[in-house]
C-alpha cells in the first residue's frame, strides 16, 4: 500500500465506523473492496492488518450491536471475507490467544456465512456446499481443515464456530453445512483421546436443538457414538442435554439415561447389603462391578458423582424426564451415598470399601446428594426407604461434623420431605412416621439454634419459619413445638449479635405468633416481670436495632399482620399503624421507609377497599377513612416521601397517593376548583421539601385540605419523572461525549486510580 | 506436560473488575470476583459464559478466593454464586467475610435506588452467598481438598486484605490481590515469606509510579478541610461505607482533638457504629500503633464524629460530612452536593476514583455546569478537590515483593498495559524471570516441571551410609533401589525389601550363548583347557573348575558338550546373569576367538 493511502486509511475507517457520517454510494464501496482485494492478493493480509490496526478496529466495531447502515455492515462483512480468504489471516483472527477475540472472530465467520447464504437468494442456494459463493466455500474449507487438524485448539475453534452457526442461524444452508461437515465431526470420535470433548458436546447439542437439523438420523448415530466414546464425566452434559430434548430416539434416551445412572448404580451395587433390592441398571449389574466404572482418582470420582447427581436433580422436575423414573433405587442410591460420606455405611464389598475411603467426609458430594434428595421428595417412595431418608437426614442434622453449608442443605431437604409427607397436602397432620421424626428434629433444632456459627443459627431459623408457615395449623406440629424450647429460643435470638440472624428471628417470631405459638413462659420466675408481647418486642427492634435487615424484616411481618388481621393488631389497628409509621418514616434505611409506605397502602386498602376499577369509595366511609389517615399522620409521611432523595421511596409514595386520589376523588371531579380550604401552608411546605429542605413539619391536616392538595398536584407527571433512572442525565450519550471530551488531558495522573 | 494456566476475565491490562482463573495441576481456582461500577447492565460482571460453556460452574471450579472487600474484587460474588449458580466454597479472611456483605448491601441499595433495577442480586442472595464463605486465618494452611491447599498472608491495603498462596503438590501460585508495602494510619505493610512460588500474580496499579509519602497527602487534606471550616464553609466527603472512610475519620478525629476545633463532623447512613464494631473486632489486623494504644484508647471510637441527620444539611455554619455513596451517583451524598454546590465557600473532597457516568467523574474532569433532571443546570461554585488515598504498592514496593517471594515467573494484572510493559521489562531484567501480562480473555500457559517426592527406606539409607557416603542436603545423590508406587505414594526400597513387601519370589534371568570350536578332544579335556585359558586371562576374577566338569567365572557358567552331528566340533555353552552382562559378553567374545594351542 502506498504511503499516502496508508496515511488516509485511519480517517477513512473513522468515517466508515461513524454512523452519523453520510454513507458513500455503493459504487465507491465496491471500488474500495476491489482495491482491498488487490492489496491482499499482492501481499499478506496478516501484515496488512498488523500495519493498519484501524482495519481490525473497524471489523470489531461492527460486531457491537448498533445502528449501522446495512450498506456499511455488508461492506465490512465482505471486507472481512476478503481478509478471511487468506489462511494466515484466519489464524490472526481466530487463533488469537484471547478467548474474547477468538469468540468475536467466530461470530464474524458465522455472520459472513449467514450473509452469503441467506437473503433473497436463499431459495436458490444449493444444499451442496461446493455450489456456494466463494467466500462461504472458503470458510467451509477452513472449517474442514481445522476439523482435520491434529492441533486441538484448531479443532476446538472450528467446533465453536459451528456451535454458534447452528445455534443462531436457521437458514436452509445450515443443512448443507451439516451434511458437508458431519462426517468430519464423526471422524473426531475415531481419535484417541477424542479431541475437544466439551466443544464436541456443545456442538452436538446445538445441532440436536436446531429444528433444521434434528431430523438427520446420522446425528443421533454420532450422538450415540459420542456417548460411548467419551468418559462418563465428559459424556454427562451430553446425556443430560439429550434427555432434555423434546424429541429424540428412545434408544438414545435410554443410553443417555444409563450414562447418568451408572455412577449411582455402581454405588448401589457396591453397598448392597442383601440381594433383592432393585438395581438402577437392570441387566448391567454384572458388568458394573467388572469394569472400572468409577475413575481411579478421588477427585475425578467425586466430580463424576457430583455432576451425575446435579444432572439428575435438574431432570427430575421436567415433564420429558425418562419414564419410568426409577424413584426407589435413586432414593436408595442417594441414601447410600450420604451414608458413605458420613461414615455410617459398612459395605462389605471391596468396591464399597474403596468408595468409603474416597467419599468419607466429602462436603462436595454431601451438598450435591442433599440437593438431589430434596428434589426427590416430589415423588413417592416405599415406606421403608422414606424411613431411611429421615434417618439419614437426622444423622446429618445431629452430627457435629456437618459443615454449615451441609447443615443448610440438610435442613432444606428435611423441610421438603416433611412437607411432602403431609398428605393430602395442607389439610392433614403429618404421617405417623414424620410425626415421630418431628420430636427428634425439634430437639436438634434447639441445639442448632445455639450453634456458635451464625450460618447454622440462621439456617435453623429459616427452616423453622418455613415449617411454621406450612404446618402452623396442624395439631401434631403445634403440640411438638410447644413442648420444645424452640419458641423461647427463637425469641432470644432477636438479640443475636449477627444482624442476619436477628432478621431471621424476626421473621420466625412473626410467623410463630401469627399461629399463636409464642406463648409466654409459664414458669413462676417470669410471672413477676410481665413479658413483652411479640408486637412490643418487634417494635423495639424497629426503633432500636442498628442495622437494616432486622428492621426491614419487622416491617414485612407488620404488613403481613395487618393484612391477615393478627389479633394484637386488629385490636386497635389505628394505634398500631400510627406507631409503626412514626418509626418507619424516620428510618435511615430507605427500604424501611418503602415498606412503611407498603404498610400504609395495606391500611388504605382496609379502609377504602382494594385497588381496582370500582374506584371511588362511598362518601361516608371516605370521610371516616380520611379522618383516620390524618390521625395516624399518614399524609405527612407520604407527602414528605414524595421528595425523598431515595427514588424508590418517592415512587412508592407517588403510587400510594395516586391510589388514594382514585378512591377519594371521582375523575369527573378532579379539576374542581372553587372555594376550597386554604392549602397555602401545605403547598409551601411541599415546595420546601421539594427544594430539599427537611425541617418543618406539616402540623395538623384536615381531610379537605388533603383532598385539595391531591387535586392540585400533577402526580402523573411526577410518576413519569420518577420512572426514569436517577442518573439518566449522567448516563445519556451526550453526557458521555461531554465527559470524554472534558477528560482529554485533564485526568492525567488519576487515570489508573482505583479503590 | 504439567502446566499452570492463567486467564484473566477481568483485571487483565485494566483496573476494572478483578477476576482471574488459574488452573494448577488440574485444579481450577477463581481469584476474586469483582464488579465494574462503570457499567449499569450485565457487563458490570465478568463474562462467566466463557467458563460455563459446557457444564456447571460448580463442577468446573474447585474454589473461589476473595482477596479483600472492595467491590471491584468481590462485587460479582452474589451474582456468581446465586444467579450463575456456583455452589462450591468461597474463601476469604474473617474481616473480609464480615465487611463484604455490608458493602455488597450498600451497593445493592444504591443500584436499586438509582435505577429501580430488577436484575440485581437481592439481600437474601447476599446472605445465601455469605453462607458459602469459609473464613481463613493468616498463615493458616487450609486444605480445600486432598490435593489443593491455600494460605493467606497480610496485604495491608484495607482491613482484612490478604495475598493467597495456592498450592497443589510442588506447584504453587501466589496471588497478591491489592497490597501496600508501606504501613499507613491504621494498617501495616504487606509481608510474604520466601515461598518461591512457580508463579506470582501481582497487581500493578502504580507500576511506573514512585508515590510521594502519604503523610504529605494527609497534611494537604487536613489543611484544606481546616481552611474551609475556618472560613465558615461546609466540607462534603463522599465515601463508600467502609474502608477509606475510617482512615479519614481517624485523621480528622486526631486533628480536631489536637487543634481543639468545634465544627461538627457527621457521618451519614448510620454505618459508623458498625464500622467501629468491626475495626474493634479485628484489631489484630491493624498496625502496631493502633494495637498498642488500643488498651488506653480505641482509635475507632470517635469523640467528634457524630451520626448525620438529613435535617443537618440545612443548618447554618461550618461542618464536615462524610456521606455515601462515594462517586456522587445517587442518594445522600448527591443530595447534599446539590445543596452545597452553589456556594464558593464550600468544598467537596473526592478521596477516590470515579467512573464515567457519575457526577463525581464530571466534576473531577473540570465540568462546572451540570445538567440536572428536568433541564435544570447546576452551577458548581464550591471547590472541588481530588485526593487519592488508595493504598497500593508503588513500583518500588512491587519490586520489593517480587524480591521477597522469589517466584519462578511473574504475571501482572490490575494495571494499565503501557505501565505494565515498563514494569515487566524491569522485573525481567532485575530478577531474570519471565514476566507475563495477559489481556482479558487471554490465557498464559506456563510449563512446569513437577518434583515428585519419594520416600526412601531406612534400610536403603543405612546401606548407603555403610558405604561411607554421608547424606548432604545440598548435593544430589544417585541411589539404586526398587520404586514402589502404592496408594499414590512413592517409596524407594532395596530389592530384597520390595520382594518381601510385595510377597514375590526372586526369579533369575540368565543369558546363554553357544560357542562352536573345532576340536576333536573329549569334553572334559576341553573344559580343562577353557579353565586354564580363562584363569590366565582373567587374573582379577575368581575362575573355578567344578567337579562336574563345568567352569565358572563369577556368575558365568561354561560347559563343554559334543556336537550332535559333527564329532570334530565341540560346543561351549555359556550362560550368565544380567548383573555380569559385561563380563559375560567379554568372555563369549574371548572364547569365540578360540583357545590357545596346547604347548
Amino acid at each position: 500500500m502506498d504511503p499516502e493511502c496508508a496515511r488516509l486509511l485511519p480517517a477513512l475507517c473513522d468515517v466508515l465506523a461513524d454512523p452519523r457520517q453520510p454513507v458513500a454510494d455503493d459504487t465507491c464501496l465496491e471500488k474500495l473492496l476491489d482495491w482491498f482485494k488487490a492489496v491482499t492478493e499482492a501481499g499478506s493480509s496478516l501484515l496488512l492488518l498488523q500495519d493498519h490496526p484501524c482495519l481490525v478496529e473497524l471489523l470489531f466495531h461492527v460486531l457491537k450491536p448498533q445502528d449501522l447502515s446495512s450498506r456499511i455492515l455488508s461492506f465490512v462483512l465482505r471486507l472481512a471475507g476478503i481478509f478471511a480468504a487468506q489462511e494466515n489471516c484466519f489464524q490472526y483472527l481466530q487463533g488469537d490467544p484471547s478467548l474474547f477475540v477468538a469468540s468475536a472472530a467466530g461470530q464474524l465467520l458465522v455472520r459472513v456465512l449467514d450473509l452469503a447464504l441467506c437473503g433473497p437468494a436463499e431459495g436458490h442456494i444449493s444444499l451442496q456446499a461446493w455450489d456456494w459463493p466463494a467466500c462461504a466455500r472458503k470458510i467451509v474449507c477452513h472449517l474442514e481443515d481445522c476439523l482435520r487438524s491434529e492441533a486441538t485448539p484448531r479443532v476446538t475453534q472450528a467446533l465453536h464456530v459451528l456451535t454458534t452457526a447452528f445455534g443462531h442461524c436457521h437458514g436452509l444452508w445450515t443443512q448443507g453445512l451439516w451434511v458437508q461437515l458431519s462426517p468430519l465431526v464423526a471422524r473426531l470420535l475415531e481419535k484417541d483421546p477424542v479431541p475437544a470433548p466439551h466443544a464436541l458436546v456443545d456442538l452436538l447439542l446445538s445441532v440436536a436443538r436446531s429444528s433444521m437439523l434434528s431430523s438427520d438420523p446420522g446425528l443421533w448415530e454420532t450422538a450415540a457414538q459420542t456417548l460411548s466414546r467419551l468418559s462418563p464425566t465428559q459424556a454427562g452434559p451430553l446425556a443430560a442435554g439429550i434427555l432434555k430434548l423434546q424429541d429424540c430416539p428412545q434408544a438414545l434416551r435410554i443410553q443417555a439415561f444409563g450414562v447418568l445412572l451408572q455412577p449411582l448404580a455402581f454405588v448401589l451395587e457396591a453397598t448392597a447389603q442383601a440381594p433383592g433390592m432393585p438395581g438402577l441398571l437392570e441387566g448391567a449389574a454384572g458388568d458394573l462391578m467388572a469394569v472400572d466404572t468409577l475413575p481411579p482418582s478421588k477427585s475425578a470420582c467425586v466430580g463424576l458423582l457430583c455432576s451425575a447427581l446435579a444432572h439428575l436433580e435438574l431432570l427430575q422436575p421436567l415433564p420429558q424426564r425418562p419414564s419410568p423414573w426409577p424413584q426407589a433405587p435413586l432414593l436408595a442410591a442417594v441414601v447410600a451415598i450420604l451414608r458413605l460420606c458420613n461414615g455410617s455405611a459398612a459395605p462389605n464389598s471391596e468396591a464399597g470399601g474403596r468408595l468409603c475411603a474416597m467419599l468419607g467426609g466429602c462436603v462436595r458430594v454431601q451438598r450435591a446428594a442433599l440437593d438431589f434428595l430434596g428434589v426427590l421428595s416430589q415423588g413417592l417412595g416405599p415406606q421403608e426407604l422414606v424411613t431411611q431418608v429421615f434417618a439419614i437426614l437426622l444423622e446429618y442434622l445431629v452430627s457435629p461434623d456437618s459443615s454449615p453449608t451441609v447443615l443448610k442443605k440438610a435442613f432444606q431437604a428435611t423441610l421438603c420431605w416433611l412437607l411432602s409427607s403431609a398428605a393430602p397436602p395442607g389439610c392433614c397432620d403429618l404421617e405417623p412416621y414424620a410425626q415421630l421424626v418431628l420430636g427428634e428434629l425439634l430437639s436438634v433444632l434447639r441445639k442448632r439454634l445455639c450453634s456458635p456459627c451464625w450460618e447454622v443459627r440462621d439456617s435453623g431459623l429459616e427452616f423453622l419459619t418455613q415449617m411454621t408457615r406450612h404446618q402452623g395449623g396442624q395439631a401434631g406440629f403445634r403440640q411438638a413445638l410447644l413442648a420444645s424450647e424452640v419458641p423461647e429460643l427463637t425469641r432470644q435470638l432477636l438479640q443475636d449479635p449477627e444482624s442476619y440472624v436477628r432478621a431471621s428471628a424476626v421473621a420466625a417470631v412473626g410467623q410463630l405468633s401469627s399461629w399463636g405459638l409464642l406463648a409466654a413462659p409459664s414458669s413462676p420466675e417470669h410471672a413477676a416481670t410481665p413479658q413483652k408481647t411479640p408486637l412490643e418486642e418487634l417494635l423495639l427492634v424497629l426503633t432500636t436495632d442498628s442495622e437494616g435487615f432486622p428492621r426491614r424484616a419487622v416491617m414485612r411481618v407488620f404488613t403481613e399482620w395487618l393484612r391477615d388481621g393478627y389479633a394484637d393488631v386488629a385490636e386497635d389497628p389505628e394505634r398500631f399503624v400510627a406507631r409503626v409509621l412514626q418509626a418507619a418514616s424516620g428510618d435511615l434505611d430507605w427500604e424501611v421507609r418503602v415498606q412503611g409506605l407498603e404498610l400504609a397502602l395495606a391500611f388504605l386498602e382496609q379502609l377504602l377497599g382494594p385497588c381496582g376499577p370500582s374506584a371511588v369509595a362511598p362518601p361516608g366511609a371516605l370521610a371516616q377513612a380520611l379522618q383516620a389517615l390524618c390521625r395516624v399522620q399518614l399524609f405527612e409521611f407520604a407527602f414528605r416521601s414524595l421528595f425523598d432523595c431515595d427514588r424508590p421511596v418517592a415512587q412508592k409514595s407517588c403510587d400510594l397517593l395516586l391510589f388514594l386520589r382514585a378512591k377519594a376523588i371521582p375523575s369527573s371531579n378532579s379539576q374542581e376548583a372553587g372555594d376550597g380550604p386554604d392549602v397555602t401552608s401545605v403547598e409551601a411546605a411541599l415546595r420546601r421539601w421539594q427544594a430539599g429542605e427537611q425541617g418543618q413539619p406539616l402540623g395538623e391536616l384536615a381531610p379537605e385540605a388533603v383532598l385539595a392538595v391531591l387535586r392540585s398536584m400533577d402526580l402523573e407527571a411526577l410518576q413519569d419523572t420518577l420512572a426514569e433512572s436517577s442518573d439518566h442525565v449522567e448516563r445519556s450519550p451526550q453526557s458521555l461525549l461531554q465527559d470524554m471530551l472534558a477528560t482529554v488531558g485533564v485526568l492525567g495522573d488519576n487515570e489508573a486510580d482505583c479503590y | 506436560m504439567p502446566e499452570i494456566r492463567v486467564t484473566p476475565l477481568g483485571a487483565g491490562q485494566d483496573v476494572g473488575r478483578s477476576c482471574i482463573l488459574v488452573s494448577i495441576a488440574g485444579k481450577n481456582v477463581m481469584l476474586d470476583c469483582g464488579m465494574h461500577m462503570g457499567f449499569s447492565d450485565d457487563r458490570r460482571f465478568p463474562d462467566f459464559s466463557y467458563i460455563t460453556r459446557s457444564g456447571r460452574l460448580t463442577d468446573f471450579l474447585d474454589c473461589v478466593i476473595i482477596s479483600h472487600f472492595h467491590l471491584d474484587h468481590c462485587g460479582a460474588l452474589p451474582y456468581f454464586s446465586e444467579m450463575v449458580g456456583y455452589d462450591g466454597p468461597i474463601y476469604m479472611t474473617q474481616p473480609t467475610q464480615a465487611i463484604c456483605p455490608i458493602l455488597l448491601e450498600d451497593y445493592r441499595k444504591i443500584a436499586v435506588d438509582k435505577k429501580g433495577e430488577a436484575n440485581f442480586f437481592t439481600s437474601q442472595m447476599i446472605k445465601d452467598c455469605m453462607k458459602k464463605v469459609v473464613a481463613v486465618h493468616l498463615h493458616q494452611t487450609v486444605q480445600v481438598d486432598d490435593e489443593l491447599e491455600i494460605k493467606a498472608y497480610y496485604a495491608g491495603h484495607v482491613l482484612g486484605a490478604a495475598m493467597f498462596q495456592i498450592k497443589v503438590g510442588s506447584e504453587s501460585v501466589v496471588y497478591t490481590g491489592d497490597y501496600n508495602m508501606t504501613p499507613d494510619r491504621h494498617l501495616g505493610a504487606a509481608w510474604i515469606d520466601k515461598c518461591r512460588p512457580s508463579l506470582l500474580i501481582t497487581e500493578s496499579t502504580y507500576a511506573t509510579t514512585i508515590r510521594d509519602s502519604k503523610r504529605c497527602r494527609e497534611r494537604d487534606f487536613l489543611k484544606k478541610v481546616h481552611e474551609t471550616v475556618e472560613r465558615g464553609g461546609k466540607v462534603l466527603i463522599p465515601v463508600f461505607a467502609l474502608g477509606r472512610a475510617q482512615e479519614l475519620c481517624i485523621l480528622l478525629e486526631t486533628f480536631w482533638e489536637r487543634m481543639d476545633l468545634k465544627a461538627p463532623i457527621y457521618f451519614s447512613t448510620g454505618l459508623t457504629e458498625k464500622a467501629n464494631h468491626y475495626y474493634k473486632l479485628f484489631i489484630p489486623w491493624t498496625n502496631q500503633k493502633i494495637r498498642k494504644t488500643f488498651v488506653q484508647r480505641n482509635m475507632f471510637e470517635f469523640k467528634h464524629i457524630k451520626a448525620f441527620d438529613r435535617a443537618f444539611a440545612d443548618s447554618p455554619g461550618p461542618m464536615v460530612v462524610f456521606a455515601t455513596p462515594g462517586m456522587l451517583h445517587a442518594g445522600q451524598s448527591l443530595q447534599i452536593f446539590r445543596k452545597w454546590a452553589g456556594n464558593e465557600k464550600n468544598m467537596v473532597i473526592m478521596p477516590g476514583y470515579c467512573v464515567q457516568g457519575t457526577v463525581g467523574h464530571k466534576i473531577l474532569s473540570g465540568q462546572r455546569k451540570l445538567e440536572m433532571e428536568g433541564r435544570q443546570v447546576l452551577e458548581v461554585k464550591m471547590q472541588v478537590e481530588y485526593m487519592s488515598f488508595s493504598a497500593h504498592a508503588d513500583a518500588k514496593g512491587i519490586m520489593q515483593l517480587v524480591g521477597q517471594a522469589e517466584p519462578e515467573n511473574v504475571l501482572l494484572v490490575h494495571g494499565e498495559a503501557k505501565k505494565m510493559e515498563f514494569l515487566k521489562q524491569k522485573i525481567e531484567q532485575e530478577f531474570r524471570v519471565n514476566c507475563y501480562m495477559p489481556a482479558n480473555g487471554e490465557t498464559v500457559t506456563l510449563p512446569t516441571s513437577p518434583s515428585i517426592p519419594v520416600g526412601i527406606s531406612l534400610g536403603l539409607l543405612k546401606r548407603e551410609m555403610a558405604q561411607g557416603l554421608l547424606p548432604d542436603a545440598k548435593k544430589p545423590r544417585l541411589l539404586h533401589g526398587t520404586l514402589i508406587m502404592k496408594d499414590s505414594n512413592f517409596r524407594l526400597v532395596s530389592s530384597e525389601q520390595a520382594l518381601k513387601e510385595l510377597g514375590l519370589a526372586e526369579h533369575q534371568l540368565r543369558f546363554t550363548c553357544r560357542v562352536h570350536l573345532h576340536d576333536t578332544r573329549k569334553e572334559q579335556e576341553m573344559a580343562m583347557r577353557v579353565y586354564s585359558h580363562l584363569k590366565s586371562v582373567l587374573k582379577d576374577h575368581c575362575v573355578q573348575h567344578l567337579p562336574d566338569g563345568s567352569v565358572t567365572v563369577e556368575s558365568i557358567l561354561v560347559q563343554a558338550a559334543a556336537h550332535s552331528e559333527d564329532p570334530g566340533t565341540k560346543v561351549l555353552l555359556v550362560s550368565w546373569t544380567y548383573q555380569d552382562e559385561e563380563l559375560g559378553s567379554y568372555l563369549t567374545s574371548l572364547l569365540k576367538k578360540g583357545l590357545p594351542q596346547a604347548s
